[in-house]
């Protein structure tokens, strides 16, 4: 049903539950705002948004107010001008007339509707206060330079999830204060930075240090995530003759969102240069390799041109990453009957139930955090979150916290599997392999049983859309085939969608691209292309033996978690060789790397033949994603056994998680200079005791095969005998199932 | 007041007259005459004899440059200068960019930072005069009257780039304190009577 109105007399229809803000930007009507953001409730702060309705006193809060049928809105008159004039000036009253060196002179909001409004003279006065500025690590505040528009607390609280910040309320005295806590302690997104109209917010590395008109942005791709976050690089000179380097990152905040390793952890790029005989060693290297050990840090192009080495040369290709992806992915969908998992991060968005499983949601991919952040409190929608460490970062959005056992997950999914496809038309043969389960011995090992279920579908009752989202935990585990399949179970016969959290970036794009082996004893002479091997090329080692633009320095693509082809571009140059350069010896080599965008086609018939020049790279007006193409999903054939499950694996003891804390990923991001690179073992008090270690010892965290040195942090928040540790300042193989038992021995200092 | 008062008092010398200048010839036979008149009038020798008379008289006004110098208008664009506050002796640069975005010749480069009175700070800044064409929008643009274009016109170089830097172009901390500082009067300075047309905001409380 379409509400028809006229806006400035043109006719225009709204969709349900949209305001007349809405509408009119859709038709290209323009409505001047200060404190409006789309991906948020309206704020309703500035006013300036207001419109007359014919036969209704007053002015209309267009931002707020949803049209009713025949209406007539006029977006100008002489008083709104007035209105609106009056409004900028109060904005005006004791505004420092700071622009010259202030950050955001050239891009305000407050500079721009000054100058639009023509406020020439100041008819309001008001006592000045003193308002010191705040430094919050990464980010600083300027409370003289706030104009309380509240964008940055809606921002943290709907779309982030901290809640970090609120304001105090004082009448002309009203400012930002952090939540609850003397200084701002969040999880530094900075994405209040990105939304702050005016220059109250700014990041405190950049700060002073460029102006918004001397940079230049360079469309490009996060590369820390499987999220693929759109953002833009923003790079100039450094110095009066200096190379020019990448002063900040920003995005199109108004519908995308990053998180603070997306923001603050882009100046990763390769700066050291290759010896002289470097490449020949390399290829001389290439040639006699058994097999080329790499990461799915790297595009799609550059997948497909190790492919083609493989198929050259027949050298092995090792990547236990995107293989186990592979391997799960493919289980999946021989049981779903569709080629890929069919949720995207829009679908999480728009749910209103949504199960998490088998992952540390918050730091593996904070895309989907932030999904179903807006999941939750845009739409009231139900979590229930199922992991043996409860996160702290969930608090606001998990309304169900169901604490399952370590390496239990094949038992929890199989109940939960019985759980969602009762009453759903699968098959009687799966029905009665779920219903010949033990679930009382299943129950007692996971922790899970009857009771959270029904809580579970309590929460669920009125829920429409369904999401299930599974996580990193499960690609690695020893039963991942079982577990895999009765996903895809859950994705065909329930209402739910299922989301697979690849791992990095490219961990999807790989899996597709590149025909994967396995590990192997009888590899005697590793290459290593991004990961360490016996000869290492690489943009992540800082003593590799051949060095390689990174991520930010290389134009290609990757397949994020949407199963969409993003492409991002070279942020800086890069005066070495890349792969492709390396590659010429072998005669597979083409002018540029993007050259072989679209021959990616040739490998799985869910890409398109779709050159890198023909390739978008931003957000449409009304925030669709339009970057690259999406992968074609498909059906395929069903053909899968449910394998009984027999014992589920006990971990007790001291047992530790491989999960990375907040704004740290892999060796990109370990080497930015503004993000903090804590790589402490973090675990409860409880734990502590287990493994007699005090707070701040040094430790040895004992894997059976490796040792790590840590030290040793108690965490408050946390609870249990599991500890956390961090895995982005080591190589740690991705086969490694995340829960670990592990001996921790005290170092002696 | 008219619209143009306000530009009058822009110390220049009162005596300017209008020179009577003849229409030019448009036929060929005004021409033709023009170039009779000119060749027959004698005019010639009337340079000659004055030139002869001043070498006569020993009477030379040339200045004997580089030994002598004529004094250079207080609005002459020549060499940059950063001038610094009257009353502290700060620097005025407030590290704004503006002077280096509206150079048209592309020859300002800067770079700020944060320092640690909280202030933005000027670290490098270079001015390549081989480029500038002293057009003097930057001492225009300037809003705290930082840059500002002084009368050393002597920048003769070896070189196509010559760099000049911040620190050759500020002014010495001990000028500004004894009052040496010169003020620059020409483009971009405010006009001498400013201070009357300046309005105050209301403060009401
Ligand atoms: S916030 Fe905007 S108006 Fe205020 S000083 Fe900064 S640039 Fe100028
Ligand atoms: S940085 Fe992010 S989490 Fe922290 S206050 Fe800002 S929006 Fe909230
Ligand atoms: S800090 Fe910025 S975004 Fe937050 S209320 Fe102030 S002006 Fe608005
Ligand atoms: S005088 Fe003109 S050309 Fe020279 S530095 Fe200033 S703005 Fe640039
Ligand atoms: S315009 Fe003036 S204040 Fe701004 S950077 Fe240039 S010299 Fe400094
Ligand atoms: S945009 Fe509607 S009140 Fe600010």
């Amino acid at each position: 049903m379409m509400i028809r109105f006229t806006i400035d007399n043109i006719p225009v229809e709204a969709k349900k539950g949209e305001t007349i803000l809405e509408v009119a930007r859709r038709y290209g009507i323009y409505i001047p705002t200060m404190c409006y953001i789309s991906k948020t409730t309206p704020c309703a702060s500035c006013r300036l948004c207001s419109v007359e309705v014919k036969d209704v006193d007053g002015f209309v809060l267009s931002c707020n107010t949803p049209p009713t049928e025949g209406i007539e809105v006029t977006t100008e008159s002489a008083r709104l001008h007035e209105e609106r004039v009056n409004i900028m000036k109060l904005y005006d009253v004791n505004h420092p007339l700071e622009c010259g060196v202030c950050d955001k002179s050239g891009e305000c909001d407050l500079q721009n509707k000054t100058l639009e409004f023509d406020v020439d003279r100041q008819d309001f006065s008001a006592k000045d206060q003193f308002r010191p500025v705040k430094h919050w690590n990464l980010i600083d505040y300027d409370p003289a330079l706030c104009i309380l528009c509240e964008k940055c607390v809606h921002v943290c609280n709907e779309v982030i999830g901290d809640d970090a910040i609120e304001i105090m309320m004082g009448g002309y005295k009203s400012t930002i204060v952090p939540k609850n806590s003397e200084t701002l302690d969040c999880t530094f997104c900075g994405e209040c930075i990105a939304v702050c109209p005016v220059g109250a917010l700014v990041s405190s590395g950049f700060k002073y240090r460029a102006n918004a008109w001397e940079l230049s942005r360079i469309p490009a791709t996060c590369v820390h995530c499987s999220a693929a976050c759109p953002l833009e690089y923003e790079v100039r000179h450094t110095g009066l003759n200096g190379d020019k380097a990448i002063f900040r990152v920003k995005n199109n905040f108004e519908y995308a969102t990053l998180c603070g390793a997306g923001r603050f952890g882009y100046d990763f790029e390769v700066r050291e240069s290759n010896g002289e005989d470097a490449l020949t060693k390399a290829v001389d290297a290439l040639t006699k390799a058994d097999a080329i050990r790499f990461s799915s840090l790297i595009t799609n192009e550059e997948a497909l041109i190790l492919q083609r080495l493989k198929e050259k040369t027949g050298v092995r290709l090792i990547n236990e990453d995107a293989r186990l992806f592979k391997v799960f992915e493919e289980a999946f969908s021989s049981a779903s009957g569709k080629r890929f998992y069919t949720a995207e991060l829009e679908d999480v968005k728009n749910s209103d139930a949504i199960i998490v499983l088998g992952t540390q949601i918050a730091t593996d991919n904070p895309g989907v955090r932030y999904a179903m952040t807006v999941a939750s409190k845009q739409n009231g929608a139900k979590i229930s979150y199922f992991h043996p460490i409860e996160d702290d970062l969930l608090q606001n959005v998990v309304t169900q916290f169901v604490k399952m056992e370590a390496g239990t997950e094949e038992g929890v999914v199989a109940l939960l599997a019985k759980e969602l496809l009762a009453k759903t038309n699968a098959p009687e043969d799966i029905q009665s392999f779920f219903a010949d389960l033990d679930e009382g011995y299943l129950e007692a090992e996971s922790n899970v049983g009857e009771e959270e279920f029904k809580l579970m579908q309590r929460q669920f009752r009125r829920a429409k859309k369904k999401t299930l989202i599974a996580g990193a935990d499960l690609f690695a585990h020893p039963r991942a085939k079982n577990i895999a399949t009765m996903l895809g179970l859950i994705e065909k016969y329930s209402e739910y969608k299922v989301l697979l959290v690849p791992k990095e970036i490219n961990t999807l794009g790989v899996s597709l691209i590149c025909d994967l082996d396995e590990e192997s004893k009888n590899d005697s002479f590793i290459v290593g292309y991004n990961a360490r091997g016996d000869f290492t090329i690489s943009s992540l080692h800082a003593d590799a033996d051949l060095f390689v633009p990174a991520l930010n320095q290389q134009e290609g693509t990757f397949t994020s978690i949407d199963k969409r082809v993003v492409p991002t571009n070279v942020a800086l140059e890069y005066e070495g060789v890349c792969l492709n350069d390396i590659v010429k010896a072998f005669g597979i080599s083409k002018e540029y790397t993007v050259d072989f965008t679209d021959e990616l086609v040739q490998r799985d018939e869910s890409f398109e033949a779709l050159s890198f020049d023909t390739l978008e790279n931003f957000l449409s007006e009304v925030g669709e994603d339009v970057r690259g193409y999406k992968l074609k999903n498909r059906d395929v054939s069903v053909n899968f056994t449910l394998e009984d499950i027999e014992d589920l694996p006990e971990f007790n003891g001291t047992v530790v998680y491989h999960a990375d804390p907040v704004l740290q990923f892999n060796a990109y991001t370990a080497r930015t200079t503004e993000l903090p690179k804590e790589n402490f073992l973090r675990g409860s008090a409880q734990f502590a005791t287990a493994a007699k270690i005090k707070d701040g010892d040094k430790v040895v965290v004992d894997l059976g095969d490796i040792r790590i040195e840590r030290l040793f942090k108690i965490e408050e928040k946390l609870k249990g005998t599991v500890a956390i540790n961090p895995t982005f300042d080591i190589e740690l193989s991705p086969n490694r199932y995340r829960f670990e038992k592990s001996k921790i021995e005290r170092v002696q200092s | 007041m008219s619209n143009t008062e306000m530009f009058k008092d822009r110390n220049i010398s009162e005596d300017y007259f209008l020179l009577d200048i003849e229409d030019y010839p448009t036929t060929p036979w005004e021409k033709f005459k023009r170039v009779v008149k000119r060749s027959f009038k004698g005019e010639l020798f009337v340079g000659l004899w004055v030139v002869l008379r001043e070498m006569i008289k020993f009477d030379i006004h040339t200045i004997q440059y580089p030994e002598e110098k004529l004094p250079i208008g207080p609005r002459y664009r020549a060499v940059h200068e950063m001038k610094r506050l009257w009353e502290s002796g700060t620097e005025r640069c407030i590290g704004c960019g503006l002077c280096e975005k509206i150079c048209i010749s592309n020859c300002i480069r800067m770079e700020t930072r944060y320092d640690e009175n909280q202030r933005k700070e000027v670290g490098e800044y270079s001015i390549n005069l081989g480029r500038c064409i002293f057009c003097g929008y930057c001492a225009e643009v300037c809003p705290e009257l930082a840059i500002t274009h002084g009368g050393e016109y002597e920048n003769a170089s070896e070189q196509r780039e010559h760099f000049i830097l911040y620190e050759d172009m500020l002014t010495p901390i001990d000028d500004v304190l004894n009052k040496k500082q010169r003020e620059f009067q020409g483009f971009g300075a405010i006009t001498p009577h400013e201070d009357e047309r300046l309005k105050k905001t209301p403060l009401a409380y």
